[in-house]
């Protein structure tokens, strides 16, 4: 039990310190959900940028910052090192820094897993932000050509409900969707880069509990995020209704996670980078929410789809969750979807655990 | 020619090398020496022109004093740094390594130099394979071969070196010399061989972020004469490889020093003493045979790694498993292990047969294990690393708090225990892997090369401390290394080549049957004897 505790801790630390990710999965469950709630294209204006381009003048460098123009963007200014466009930043002179690798194009001509850095104001939160995934739009635009990744938000709409308080819960669904694999995949996969796969091996603790903690561990942050998310976003600016249980809606919520994890170890079992967990999870989240119902009613789907659609866990849980908070429906009468959500949960986790337990 | 004037890097408040200043002329080649953290791959760094330094490099006339200004050059600049396989891509076979660096360095074919090139490094054979797929040593010769390939007329290598077979360290050494011969070069050169900086134009001595000491090996070796002695056992001295290094006088004949002496008399002129590990007696029940192998073998495909190999590690004993890059060492103590399926053969651990999963989990609190890139968890700090894994071995936080006291001072890395290991020495990381390896009191221990690219000083501790885990607990070592000098503190070595053992003997008997030949160099015999 100490081993499980242990593992448990050590992945949220190292979830905590990874500043980059946590700024990015606030900001998709919080932001993100906001703007795609409102149906507003909100589109960054002015914004200064500054680069850095160790890469020798590499076409793809230009290529990237030929994308930065009015009027969203100004002029990118060129800096001589990482010091003197942090200390612009630093003094409000610039909001984004970009700074290109020596190896930035080298490294894309080799295998297309190239990475960019960026620098953002923190205190200009919004601005930043909204640059950041306009820039993520241009980036994935480049990344490699044989299996262009769009990480673009899905405009979401649905004859069922044509209440606009279902934008933002439907949003908020696909993210849970997407991040729970990949956050649940990375933190397998993050040991197999790192090269310390073997040692975790060699540690005297129970492949079981070593994948319960971790899966765990990453479920925990995704159930936070997801709460904060529905309190502020849902509760809080879209005034979502709140008719049933709040607790079976947080159990469920729970189990569905656990369910999107098991996709996630399958993810881990097969991926050996975390390119490869990001390919993976935009690949499979397509299906996941085709078949949920959150785009195209299932009924008038195809009839093979429909069978298909019993697969989904998504389906049950928004069917679920828009039970419990628009209908009021009362705890005893969820259990179907209760039911449906751990057998499919149960059986998808068995195979993702059969999956990855063949690597230790 | 390149000139090198007051340079000096801060990361942050720290001073990594605070006015270096030396000069290097064309077809020089300059070796850097120096403890871990001395700050050697710094300054190469800041002369490479990837690291922001204050001062001035000029280099054929030219003066740089940031990485900008230093741009126009860089088409004539080569760096290869330090790390097992750092530049190179994972998916990638080693022939598409060369057309890539050749396409973005605009290299023209020269068949016949590749050919050499690829040879030295023992890689003609395998041109298919992907990198990932390479022993570390084999990873190491590619990143350097692709180095050399565009011929760059500023060379820098930082420990190019580490973990590199002694063949393979000659056939690089002929084919640098070769190189400054035909064309203008200047190559800048640390390692941590001293057999290599020996045979260098001009030697640079880094301590403690400071140049102390510069110029030809025989004049840094005739001040190391004096405070040189034969081995004895003394106090206020260092003792390695069968040598003592003393301020005072001793009562033993002068002995002849090599320039891993130079480290030793500046630590004692420092009032460093040598590190005395206290490790407490433990009494354990053993079987007396701890690892029996029988035919072993794994194969990759059509590739046999390690073929039909018998081993036996008696408890108490410390095994040198050598052999040339890519003879599969690794692999073979990573079937040990488990971490690799084995193919063929049988396998007892601590006198259990090894059959499933289940027959290891158990063991797994008597085994210890530092692997080949020595990886733990780079976002948490030295002593949280340590921690999370004595927690795992199911230890009392009271006893592992005591440990990281006992084993940082020991090993002497007490003073980075709060810093990530990414932005540590290479050195240091190796001292902590082991602590962190026998944080749990194992019975036996599988060290992968945990001595390559470690400082003189650190390697003469860390053999004490095996030694002394040794008398005091009783444990069992099977150890790699391509220092041969470190096969003489082993009970018993076995040579590997080509995947079958060729070798199983005492070091003591090999000086007997080749009297008056160091260890590389009945080594290098073996090696060339055996088809
Ligand atoms: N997964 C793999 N697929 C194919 N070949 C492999 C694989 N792993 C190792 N090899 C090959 O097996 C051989 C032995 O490798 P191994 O890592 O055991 O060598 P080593 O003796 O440890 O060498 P070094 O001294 O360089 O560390 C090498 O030729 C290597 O390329
Ligand atoms: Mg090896």
């Amino acid at each position: 039990m100490r081993a499980f505790w242990t593992i448990l801790l050590k992945e949220l630390t190292l979830f905590m310190r990874s500043v980059g990710l946590v700024v990015a999965v606030l900001f998709f469950f919080l932001v993100d959900v906001y703007i795609v709630g409102n149906d507003i294209e909100i589109e960054p204006k002015n914004v200064s940028v500054g680069y850095v381009d160790y890469s020798n003048g590499g076409v793809l460098s230009k290529k990237i910052l030929s994308h930065l123009h009015a009027p969203e963007f100004k002029k990118p200014i060129p800096f001589q090192s990482h010091e003197a466009l942090s200390k612009a930043i630093f003094d409000k002179k610039i909001v984004v820094g970009l700074i290109f690798d020596p190896d930035f194009q080298k490294r894309y001509d080799a295998g297309g897993a190239t990475q960019l850095n960026v620098l953002l104001d923190s205190t200009a939160a919004t601005q930043s932000l909204l640059t950041l995934n306009y820039l993520q739009n241009i980036v994935l635009g480049f990344s490699s050509p044989k299996f262009p990744i769009e990480l673009k938000i899905h405009k979401l709409f649905n004859q069922n409900s044509d209440t606009k308080k279902f934008m933002p819960l439907a949003e908020l669904l696909s993210i849970m969707t997407l991040f729970g694999v990949i956050l649940s995949a990375s933190v397998f996969v993050k040991e197999k880069e790192q090269g310390t796969w073997d040692i975790m091996l060699l540690t005297p603790v129970d492949s079981r509990i070593i994948i319960f903690a971790k899966t765990t561990s990453q479920v925990l942050i995704l159930f936070f995020l997801t709460m904060l998310s529905t309190g502020i976003d849902l509760f809080g600016i879209f005034d979502l209704p709140l008719n049933g249980s709040f607790a079976a809606y947080a159990l469920m919520t729970l189990v569905f996670l656990y369910s999107i994890a098991g996709i996630g170890l399958f993810v881990a079992a097969v991926s050996n980078t975390i390119m490869e967990v990001a390919q993976w999870s935009v690949f499979l989240m397509m299906p996941i929410i085709f078949l949920s119902g959150a785009w195209t009613p299932i009924y008038s789907m195809n009839i093979y789809l429909q069978y298909l659609a019993y697969l989904s866990p998504l389906r049950y849980y928004i069917e679920g969750v828009e039970s419990i908070l628009f209908r009021g429906t009362p705890v005893e009468d969820l259990w179907l979807y209760f039911a449906g959500m751990t057998v499919i949960g149960a059986f998808l986790f068995m195979v993702g655990y059969r999956k990855i337990g063949k690597l230790f | 020619m390149l000139e090198v004037k007051n340079l000096t890097v801060r990361y942050g408040k720290k001073i990594a090398i605070k006015n270096a200043t030396f000069n290097a002329h064309n077809k020089e080649i300059v070796g850097l020496i120096g403890a871990d953290g001395a700050g050697k791959s710094s300054t190469l760094h800041a002369i490479a022109g990837v690291q922001r330094f204050e001062g001035e490099v000029v280099f054929n006339g030219y003066a740089y004093h940031s990485p900008a200004e230093a741009e126009p050059l860089k088409s004539q600049i080569a760096l290869m740094p330090q790390g097992l396989g750092l530049v190179l891509y994972p998916d990638l076979s080693v022939k598409e390594h060369f057309e890539f660096f050749k396409r973005i360095r605009g290299v023209k074919d020269d068949p016949a130099y590749e050919e050499r090139l690829l040879k030295m490094a023992g890689l003609y054979k395998f041109q298919d394979r992907l990198a990932k797929n390479l022993s570390g040593g084999m990873k190491q010769k590619l990143s350097l071969i692709c180095t050399l390939l565009h011929r760059p007329k500023l060379l820098i290598l930082d420990e190019p070196t580490t973990g590199v077979d002694p063949l393979s360290r000659r056939e690089l050494w002929e084919i640098l010399d070769e190189t400054r011969h035909a064309q203008d070069i200047v190559i800048l050169y640390s390692t941590a061989y001293m057999q290599e900086a020996q045979q260098m134009d001009k030697i640079l001595l880094f301590d403690e972020g400071e140049i102390i000491a510069q110029g030809k090996a025989e004049e840094l070796l005739k001040s190391a004469e004096p405070y040189t002695y034969e081995e004895t056992s003394c106090d206020e001295c260092f003792c390695f490889d069968k040598r003592c290094y003393s301020l005072k006088p001793l009562p033993v004949p002068h002995a002849k020093p090599t320039l891993e002496a130079l480290f030793f008399i500046n630590a004692l002129k420092k009032g460093k003493k040598e590190t005395r590990f206290q490790i407490k007696p433990k009494k354990v029940q053993t079987p007396p045979i701890i690892v029996e192998a029988k035919g072993l073998t794994k194969r990759f495909g059509d590739f046999v790694a390690d073929d039909h190999i018998d081993l036996t590690l008696h408890a108490g004993e410390i095994l040198g498993l050598l052999g040339a890059n890519g003879a599969g060492k690794t692999t073979f103590i990573k079937m040990l292990l488990g971490l690799y399926p084995i193919d063929e053969g049988e396998l007892w651990l601590l006198g259990k047969k090894i059959e499933s999963y289940e027959d290891r989990i158990e063991l797994k609190n008597y085994i210890g294990y530092m692997s080949q890139n020595f990886a733990l968890y780079k976002d948490m700090t030295i002593k949280e690393n340590m921690e999370y894994f004595g927690k795992l071995h199911e230890l009392p936080s009271k006893t592992i708090a005591q440990k990281i006291e006992e084993l940082s001072q020991g090993l002497g890395f007490a003073e980075y225990l709060d810093e990530f290991p990414t932005s540590l020495p290479m050195g240091i990381n190796q001292r902590f892997s082991l602590a962190t390896a026998i944080l749990h009191e194992p019975v036996v221990l599988f060290l992968d090369e945990p001595t390559s690219g470690v400082d003189t000083i650190a390697r003469a501790g860390f053999w004490k401390l095996l030694h002394e885990l040794k008398r005091k607990w009783r444990i069992s070592i099977l150890i790699t290394t391509h220092y041969m000098s470190e096969a003489e503190y082993c009970d018993r070595v076995v040579v590997l080549k080509e995947g079958k053992k060729i070798v199983d003997d005492t070091p003591q008997h090999l000086h007997e049957l080749y009297p008056g030949l160091s260890f590389e160099e009945i080594f290098i015999n073996f090696y060339k004897e055996t088809k």
